[in-house]
């Protein structure tokens, strides 16, 4: 963010042009997606595995993490299949 | 930052195009999140269960269902 803000105000020069705005915006966004995914992520799973908190995460708990993560994310694509192929 | 630049037509249909796949992506996002809940109850396996996936699937499609019913409920009470 702040590089853009910083460089848009630079001394009237060398303004950005659309398409480095076009990449940087992009770019913001998909940090931002990632970002929002991981903490949601991060939390199920923690809900799912993480049932009784002991001193250290047991081999158990990390197997189920791993699973638990990529079950998420194949989740995310039978949704999204769901909404977007099938029927409309 | 040049105005004329943000109000460029290619910039306007960028910035549209962009809009609309927030939108979709947030979407999924959040049909993820409830259906989740819903359908997968048990510790996440090494892979869905047949039923899991169907419950998955239909989960997202009857949200939009009801969502189209309440939005027509909202709209009759006018």
């Amino acid at each position: 963010m702040d590089s853009f803000t910083s460089s848009a105000s630079g001394a009237g020069s060398s303004q950005f042009s659309n398409e480095e705005f076009m990449d940087k915006l992009k770019l913001q966004l998909a940090q931002a997606y990632a970002q929002e995914f991981l903490e949601t992520v991060t939390g199920k799973c923690f809900e799912k595995c993480i049932t009784k908190p002991g001193s250290s995460l047991s081999g158990s708990e990390s197997s189920c993490v791993s699973r638990c993560v990529d079950r998420y994310i194949e989740a995310t694509g039978i949704i999204g299949r769901a909404l977007f192929s099938a029927q409309r | 930052m040049d105005n004329s630049a943000l109000n460029s037509a290619q910039m306007q249909q960028f910035l549209n195009q962009e809009k609309e796949k927030a939108m979709l992506n947030e979407m999924v996002a959040k049909l993820t999140n409830v259906c989740w809940d819903k359908c997968i109850t048990s510790t996440p396996g090494s892979k869905f269960s047949s039923s899991e996936s169907a419950c998955l699937a239909n989960c997202a499609q009857r949200y939009l269902d009801m969502s189209v019913i309440i939005m027509k409920r909202f709209q009759s009470m006018q």
